[in-house]
Formats: structure tokens, sequence, C-alpha cells
């Protein structure tokens, strides 16, 4: 038997005879530990499926083993024939226009796609009724095939057999999609998908030099190709073009990093859950080592010397904490093949249920190391426990501080969980941030309880005897004032501070965003339309500050003559480098922006290119007045002196480009013209129907529809943080119902005595109820004011927008606080209550 | 011939402890030796400071001043830790309230000092003590499901259980009516001695403390009678030297 095995450790002896009496006591240890494990393991677990489901399905999100992306113009015959060569390929193109019912002349944004015959190559593209691409999108006379997403057939109120009209040609609807299998690939989209053939969109009349068109190259490549020397070979084969390539490792590389970053956002939450659960773990082993207190003192007077007495109950903890963690990853390995059912059904793949061993062992690491920070501290004092306790009530005070060593280890065992969120993250400014914010309103909160307790004592006494019981009661030894003001507290303080960052956001996009940003964005506006569409468009009554603007589309391929690729920037302008931005040309600096270095150019400017840059993305870049940027537009490489830059107000929803050229260098490209108007009411109905039907080539995009996207977007997330922030909040109720619990007996005795010298039940209960609704309402005012300053630093100061103090997070902080502790608080007094006073004073 | 060394020393020891209220002298200006191999029974009202006496011998506490010598050790400059390992291997106390493990079996509790010495036969040793006290059918009885009187034999058992060159008793019978108390008194008498243990116990008893080889009484922390030392032993001298040459 292993507790009586002369070779096993006696610290592990002792540990599993102390076990035997079970794990009363420790529920709310393990609840704690169950809940933060379960929910960064159900988190981790959930992201990496959809990884995995993104890589497993790669070939078919990608639509090819790799793809070339070439944009406003097609691909050469010589490369298309070297396509050709390494495998199966289709071609495809994708770009925004009006479409509009045959007869009627409203017209609606969406996505146009055009396909060949070859499409897909992987997956399957499926359609009701199922047809092949030939039936579906051939010329039949002079009107061709379509498929349509089932929200445009619905939004625009037709059907299988209706007629469509986009650029020149006309479209019957052949068919509803269902299943577009490379969907995730394109990202973002304005508007619903419309399918037609390659040929069609050639007689559309939409394509022309300097239209927003992306074409697509997919690759099939044969059975055991080597992906990654496909490309590279393209590359040598190709020195000069400047494809975006993808392969299916790298497929919806959006979703991909939108996945990875809320996982990790979620995971940084979890964390924070766990951190508050970890309140409890120290709460329950204080309390175990309490209980224990005879126990170490008869094994210190038998010859156990501190370090047996510490590894003895450290063993226990991290026994129980073990099986609390098992539990917790059992849960959270099964949970997202439950939660997957919430996904939204845009995401391309349904995540597998399965064992994935990374998210796991981050959650176990995650759980031990929170478990060792907050044990050890209560086990440090344990072992220093004087033997001599046993026999006398008077000991030297004890001190405050464990020994060196345990407070080393707290803190080792705090940085692990820092740096592996951290070092874990994409994002690590955000993720460092994330942490220190946590720790410091860990910190603030513990002072903060602290204070309470010392102001409750140091109170004048309150005349009426209930309410001096009451204040007396948030300072007494073994006060749940402080577990409670530090784990419901930390819990509501996120709550809050998320709910304050999506309010702040939600009420910019509905509210704040409508009144001063355009109605539309038109894009597509030839050169030649120009000064028409702008008389046309301020001619019409109520349309208010029409302002065009060139527009093309370049990238960054060199900073001083180094390749892009091979400099170190800021992660936070990582994504100018990353595909293509969109470029400008200005003779004048637009509003919204003001020159902080260099100056502007002449307006007959005719010099060597030169641009000016935002000065923050400058700066994240490393570039300052008088660098080098070359930036390739149209497959041609301009390299263009920085000549001023500007700080960039990007709140004012005008045309805002991070690069812009000097009025000469792009003058001549071949690009089209975007615009903004205002219009509001009618005005915006009437504007529309005008524009869109007078240049049918113009494509409006609706202000109202990107924003209700958005708004469904950011309603998504958020729905996803605040089930997170959730579990913070429970596992705060788990902690505050240990401490209620933990002090039962006290408040047992402490009503009986109320009783026997005269008090009735309800000033008794009132009493509690006082007490509890002030450890609530101190609570609430704690994680509101900590809640809106991290609101405050993020909206402010992260997000640069105008903070907003929002009445209704404040009124769900304050009633849960209230709610939930007066409610455990009194849940508890009502069955101490219950106790007849002789059968407590029997026993005493 | 020369005088053997005292097994336990204490000269000029005092014991203040801090206390919310102010310091407290608890012992003042101790002085004596005690033989190895003898009974002394430490007498004296509640409050005289004997249970305090105790504790600076068994390590429990450390003097506030004056040296504390046993068994070859010097307390002073001793850390908790080394106090512990000689309670260890030289020291067995027995207590009023027996303080046995609750967790562990009469056999466990027995066996734990054994095995904190990484003693290989621990269990087999174990038995051997619960035998000696009586209690082998008893042995895998958890404390909760033992007698009084059952649980202080257990608490005997452990106490010896190491082979202690000293064993203290504090109150040991204190828990327990009158004939149980008895009995267990016999058994520590009749083991102690068997095995050549000098037994010191702290009792309110005068029929128990009769029964040692030698009394020492205290009153407010000081001893006020020995009967084996002719010397004063108060640091004061302030009480009535009533010893007898040992």
């Amino acid at each position: 038997m292993i507790t009586r095995d002369a070779k096993t450790p006696i610290a592990v002896k002792l540990a599993l005879r102390e076990l035997r009496a079970g794990l009363n006591g420790f529920k709310v240890f393990m609840a704690c530990l169950i809940l933060g494990v379960t929910a960064i393991a159900a988190i981790g677990s959930l992201t990496r499926a959809i990884q995995e489901g993104l890589e497993r399905e790669g070939q078919s999100i990608l639509g090819g083993d790799i793809e070339v992306n070439i944009y406003q113009r097609e691909s050469t015959p010589e490369s298309i024939n070297w396509f050709q060569e390494q495998g199966q390929m289709s071609s495809s193109a994708r770009l925004r226009t009006m479409a509009r019912v045959d007869g009627v002349p409203s017209s609606t944004l969406v996505e146009l796609r055009a396909v060949d015959n070859q499409y897909p190559l992987y997956g399957s593209f499926e359609t009701t009724p199922t047809l092949d691409n030939d039936t579906l999108f051939s010329a039949n006379g002079n009107t061709w095939g379509v498929a349509i997403d089932p929200l445009l057939a619905s939004k625009m109120n037709v059907g299988v057999g209706d007629t469509l009209v986009f650029g020149r040609i006309k479209a019957d609807i052949r068919a509803l999609i269902d299943r577009e299998p490379d969907k995730a690939n394109l990202g973002f989209q304005l508007g619903p998908t419309v399918m037609i053939s390659r040929d069609a969109l050639a007689q559309t009349g939409l394509v022309t030099t300097g239209s927003l068109v992306n074409f697509y190259y997919k690759i099939r490549l044969p059975a055991g190709a080597d992906v990654d020397a496909v490309r590279e070979q393209m590359k040598e084969t190709f020195p000069d073009e400047n494809w975006r390539v993808r392969d299916r490792g790298t497929s919806a590389p959006g979703l991909r990093r939108f996945i990875e970053q809320m996982g990790m956002f979620l995971t940084l939450v979890g964390i924070s859950a766990l951190v508050v659960g970890g309140v409890g773990v120290g709460n329950a082993v204080r309390g175990y080592m309490d209980r224990k207190t005879r126990t170490i003192a008869t094994l210190k007077i038998l010859g156990a010397d501190g370090n047996t007495v510490f590894a003895t109950y450290f063993i226990q903890i991290l026994l129980i904490g073990s099986i609390a963690i098992a539990v917790g990853l059992f849960a959270g390995a099964f949970l997202p093949g439950t939660l997957a059912q919430f996904l939204p059904d845009t995401l391309p793949v349904k995540p597998e249920g399965g064992v994935y061993p990374l998210a796991l062992v981050l959650a176990a690491i995650y759980g031990l190391m929170i478990t060792v920070a907050f044990a050890v501290w209560p086990l440090g004092k344990a072992r220093d426990l004087p033997a001599v306790r046993l026999f006398r009530a008077i000991v030297a005070p004890e001190g405050r501080w464990p020994r060196l060593i345990y407070t080393a280890v707290i803190f080792g065992a705090a940085t692990v969980v820092v740096l592996l969120a951290v070092g874990m993250s994409d994002n690590r400014g955000l993720a460092a941030g994330f942490m220190i914010g946590a720790g410091a309103a860990l910190g603030l909160l513990r002072v903060t309880s602290w204070l309470i307790e010392k102001a409750a004592a140091a109170a004048p006494r309150p005349k009426n005897a209930l309410v001096r019981m009451a204040v007396a009661n948030l300072h007494r030894p073994g006060a749940a004032t402080g577990a409670v003001v530090i784990s419901l507290g930390l819990g509501l303080t996120l709550f809050a501070g998320l709910a304050l960052i999506e309010g702040n956001l939600g009420k910019r996009l509905s509210e704040q965003v409508p009144s001063e940003a355009p109605a539309f964005f038109m894009l597509d506006i030839q050169p030649y339309q120009v000064d028409e569409f702008e008389t046309t468009a301020a001619s019409i009554d109520g349309v208010q500050d029409v302002v065009t603007i060139p527009n093309l589309r370049g990238r960054v391929t060199h900073l001083n003559d180094i390749p892009a690729s091979d400099v170190e920037v800021d992660q936070e302008v990582r994504w100018v480098l990353r595909g293509d931005r969109g470029l400008s040309y200005m003779r004048e600096l637009n509003k919204g922006s003001a020159l902080v270095e260099g100056d502007w150019w002449p307006e007959d400017y005719t010099g060597d290119p030169e641009v000016s840059m935002g000065k923050e993305v400058a700066d994240g870049l490393g570039l300052s007045v008088g660098d080098t940027i070359t930036v390739n537009v149209l497959g041609r490489d301009i390299t263009a002196r920085i000549r001023s830059l500007r700080e960039i107000n990007w709140g004012t929803f005008g045309f805002n480009f991070v690069i812009l050229f000097d009025p000469y260098t792009l003058a001549q490209a071949p690009h089209t013209f975007m615009a903004t108007l205002k219009a509001s009411g009618k005005a915006e109905q009437i504007a529309h129907s005008t524009i869109t039907s007078k240049y049918p080539n113009i494509t409006a995009v609706r202000m109202k529809e990107v924003l209700s996207s958005v708004n469904t977007m950011v309603a998504q997330i958020g729905t996803a943080v605040r089930a997170t922030a959730l579990v913070a909040i429970i596992a705060g109720i788990l902690v505050l119902a240990g401490a209620i619990a933990a002090g039962f007996q006290q408040r047992v005795y402490e009503s009986v005595i109320l009783k026997v010298v005269g008090a009735v039940r309800s000033q008794i209960l009132r009493a509690y109820l006082l007490e509890y609704a002030l450890i609530g309402i101190v609570t609430a005012t704690i994680a509101l004011g900590l809640g809106t300053l991290t609101g405050w630093i993020v909206v402010e100061l992260v997000m640069d927008m105008e903070f907003a103090f929002l009445p209704m997070p404040m009124i769900i902080t304050v009633t849960t606080s209230l709610l939930v502790t007066v409610l455990f608080g009194l849940g508890s007094s009502f069955r101490a209550l219950s106790i007849k006073p002789n059968a407590v004073l029997r026993t005493e | 011939m020369a005088k053997p060394q005292p097994i336990i020393q204490l000269t000029n020891v005092s014991l203040t402890l801090e206390s919310g209220a102010g310091p407290v002298n608890i012992l003042k200006e101790i002085n004596f030796g005690i033989e190895k191999g003898e009974t002394v029974g430490i007498v004296g009202p509640s409050g005289s400071g004997k249970s305090s006496l105790m504790s600076l011998m068994t390590g429990l506490e450390q003097a506030t001043s004056g040296t504390v010598n046993v068994d070859g050790l010097a307390f002073e400059g001793a850390n908790e830790d080394d106090l512990a390992r000689h309670r260890l291997s030289r020291v067995g106390i027995v207590m009023q309230a027996f303080h046995l493990i609750p967790t562990m079996t009469a056999l466990e509790n027995t066996a734990v000092p054994l095995e904190l010495a990484g003693v290989n036969d621990a269990f087999d040793q174990a038995t051997r003590e619960l035998e000696a006290v009586g209690l082998a059918h008893r042995m895998d009885h958890y404390p909760a499901q033992l007698s009084g009187g059952e649980q202080q034999r257990v608490a005997l058992a452990r106490a010896l259980a190491p082979q202690p060159a000293i064993l203290f008793g504090d109150e040991p019978t204190g828990n327990l009516d009158g004939k149980t108390g008895r009995a267990i008194i016999d058994l520590i008498f009749d083991l102690s001695k068997s095995r050549g243990s000098t037994l010191i116990l702290v009792t309110h008893d005068p029929a128990l403390a009769d029964r040692c080889d030698r009394v020492i009484s205290m009153s407010d922390g000081r001893i006020v009678d020995d009967t084996g030392d002719t010397q004063s032993v108060s640091g004061e001298g302030d009480m009535m030297p009533k010893a007898t040459q040992s």
C-alpha cells in the first residue's frame, strides 16, 4: 500500500492519508478551477478545431492548391500557359456592381463572381435546382444565366425565372446558391453573391481599364505535388510579377487571423475568470489550513520539519487541483462540439469534436500555475505555524509574509501565466496590456477591500445596534468582504469594461457614424464621367458634400530599397505591407488631415515621384521625410521620396489614404475615381436611383448596409466576449458562495447569541441584509469605477474615439452585484436563523 | 568520580511573550537540571508556567534569555527545524488532548514519527508499540472510532515508538476518567522505566506527582519547590529551599 510503503516519501504518505477525509471544503476550490480550465480549454479547443478545419478544407476553401490573384488586369497568356502546365486551372473574376430587376429602376449592390466551367476545382458548388455550370450560366439568345445568393432573392423579391440586369447584359436567374465552397477565401463581402460565367462578364462592359476587378487563377496540382516547390518555381519563372499568391495552407487569411485573434482575446478573458477563481482557490486553501492547525502542530511536535509540512499540504492541493484541472480539460475538450452549434453559418467549416492536445496542455498549465500562485501563500504561512499553538493561545504574532522562497514561487507562477498568455498571442501588445490591466485591477481591488475593512473599523459607531453590527461584520475576522470585493469585483470589472467598450462601439456605429458619415461611397467612376457625375449628384435636392478622388491600388514592395518582407516593422502597422493598399493623389490637402512634417506640393508639381504618408504608419515602418518607398501600381514599381507626413483623423469618414502620391506621377496611370456624398431620407433614395440608373457601371455602396453588416459582426463578437466574461462573474459568485459558507458557523453562533439576548429574527435579518447590501454596493461601485477606467482607456486611447458613459452596463453591474451578494448572503442567513439556539448552546 | 552530565539543563531561563496587551513574563530565571533516567513531576496551579516550561524543554518554544540544553543540544541558536529533528530522535510527548491525526489509523498515527525518521520497518515497530500498550486489536481504527483511553494509549505508543531518551507528559490523564487515567499512568511509568527513558510529567494531580522521583513545584512563572535540589532554584531567592542532595 502506497500510504505505508517505506519507499514512498513521507510527505506523499501523509498527504494521501490526509485526503482520506474527502474533498469536503474543496467544493468551491474545485468548482473555480473546473470553470476556469473548462473555459480556457474549450476556447482553445474550439479555436484549434476551426483552424484545423480550415487547414483540412484548405483546398476547397481556396478552390485549388494554389491561387494567383491579380488586381485590375488579367494574367498574360504566357503565365496562363504556365499555370495550365502545372495542373488543372480555373480562372474567375470578382467585382462589386449594381444589379437590378429587369424593368425596375432601383438597383442593389452585389458581389459579381464570374467563373468558368472548371469551377470549382475542389469542393462542391451547390445550387437549387442542381445544374451543371454550362446549363447554369450559358447564353440563351441574348440572355445569360446566373445563380444568386438566396439573400439577394429575398432582398430584391425575385426567384428562379426572373431576369436581372447588370452592366450591359440581362441574365435569367436559373438557380439559388446553396454553397460556394471558396466563399471564406473572399473575405468581407459588401453585397450578396451573383455568379455568372466569364463569357458573360466580358459582355457586361463593367471591366474596363482601372475597374476594381480581381482576377483569380486557381491551380489543382497533381496528387502528391509539392506546393512549396511549385510556388518557388513560380517565383523564379515570373520574378517581376507582383501577384498575390495563396496556397491551400494559407487560404482565407482574414478569417484565420480573425479566428486566431478572437481565440486569443477570449483566452485572455478566460484567464481572468481563472484568476477570479484563483481567489476562491486561495480562500479554500486558507480555510483548509486553518482547520489543519492542530494536525500541523502535532506533526511538528512529532518532529516534522517545515518543509515536510509544506510538502504534505502542497501535494494535497496539487492532487485536488489536478483532479479539478482534469475534469475541466475533459469538459473543455468536449464542449466545442456543443458550442459549434452557436457559430455563425458563415463559418466555412464546422469544427469537429476531438482532442486538441496543445489547447488542453495550455489550459492545464494555466490551471496549475493559478493554483500554485494562489495556494502557496496560505501554505507558506502554515509551514511556519508554531507547534506550540497546541498549548497556548498567546504566541508571538505571526509574520504577514511567508518565507521569501514562497513569495518567489508565487511570483514565478504568475510570471509563467503572463509570459505564456503574451507569448502565445499574435498581438503581444494587446495581450500584455490585458494582463497588466487585469493585474492592476486585482491589486486595486485588494487595496480597496483592505481600505474598506479599515474604514469600517475606524468608522464612528452608529447608534442603531443593527447598523453597528452590519458595519462591524465588514471588518470582523473572517469577514467575506475581501474575498467578495476581489473576486466578484474582478468579474464585474471585466464585464463592465467590456460592456462599455462594446456599447461605445455600438453607439458610435449606430448613432454618430450615420450622422457624420456619407450616405454613399460611389466606386468605379470612369475619368470621363467625373465632371458629369459631380454635376448630376450636386443637382439632386438634399445631396451635399460631393467629393471625388482618384482611386488606385498598389502594393508596397520596398522601404528604402530594402524588400518590405525583410524589414522589421511594428506589429500595429504590418497591415500596410500586407496585400494591396488604396492609393490616391490630391492637389490640395483634404479635410481631416494635417501636415506635421515636410510640405505640400505646389499646384504645378511635375518632378520625381513623391508621397505624403500618414505619420503613425510612417513611424511604425521606421520611415521619415526623405526616405523612399516603392509601390507596385498595375505591375510597375514606382519608387517615391517621402515629402511630407500627415496626421490622419480616421473618424472623419472621408477619403483617408495612408499613401498619397504627388498630383503628377499617377495622373496618367489608368484609374477610376471614387466619390462620397451626403444625403438623407428621400434624397438618399433619389440619389441612389438617379446615379445607378444613369451610370450602370458605377457601384453605390450604401453606408447603412455596411454599418448593418459591421453591427451584426460586432454583436456576434460581443456575444462571445460576454459569454466568456460571464464565466468570470460565475467564478466570482462561486468565491462569494464559498466565503459565505466559510463564515456559516460563525453566523449561526452570532444569530443564536443575538436571539438569546432578545433580538427577533426580522431584526437580525435586517442587519444581515444591510451588511450584504453594503458589500454589494461597495463591490459594484469599485467594479464600475475600474470598468469605466478600463473602458475609457480602450475607447479613448486605443480606439481613439470619444468615450460615453452608458447607463445599461452600470445598471447591470450594480444589479448583479447587489442581487448576488444579498441573495447568497440572505440564503445563508436564513439557514443560520432557522437553527434553534438550544441546539447550538448545548454543544458549547 | 565525576558527576554525570544532566540530560536536561536550564540555566537562568526566562520566557516573555508578546500579546495584544503587551509583553507577558511567563517564566522567570529558571535554573535546574534533570539526570538521565529520573522521573520528574512538574506541578503548580493553572498559569504557573509549567506547560511553558515543558514547551521550552521540548523545543516548542525558545527561551527569551538563558540557556536550555537537552540531551546534548543547546537550544539557543537552533532553528525550528533543528528542534523538530531533535524531538524526532530524542523526545516523546504525550498530551492531554491526545492530538492524534484524525485521518490516520492508530497504526499510522503511531508510525508517523518513525516514518519521519526514515525507519524502514516503521509499521512493524509501530505494531509492536501498539501491542505494548494493549491495542493490538485496534490498529486499523481511526481516532474517532477509539475511546479516550484508547486514543491516549495510541498517543503513548506514538511518543515511545522512536525510543526517545526523554518522555514528556502534559496532563496525560486530564481528559480521562479516574480508572482509565490510572491505567494510562501505570503504562507510562512501566514503559518509560523498562526503556530507561527520562520521564517528565506536567500535572495538577499531587498523587501522580508523588509517584515521581522528584517534584518541581511552580507558581507565577518561578520554581517554588524542587524536591531534587538543595540549592535555590529561583533567580531571586524568594522561595523556600526544600531539597535533598541529588
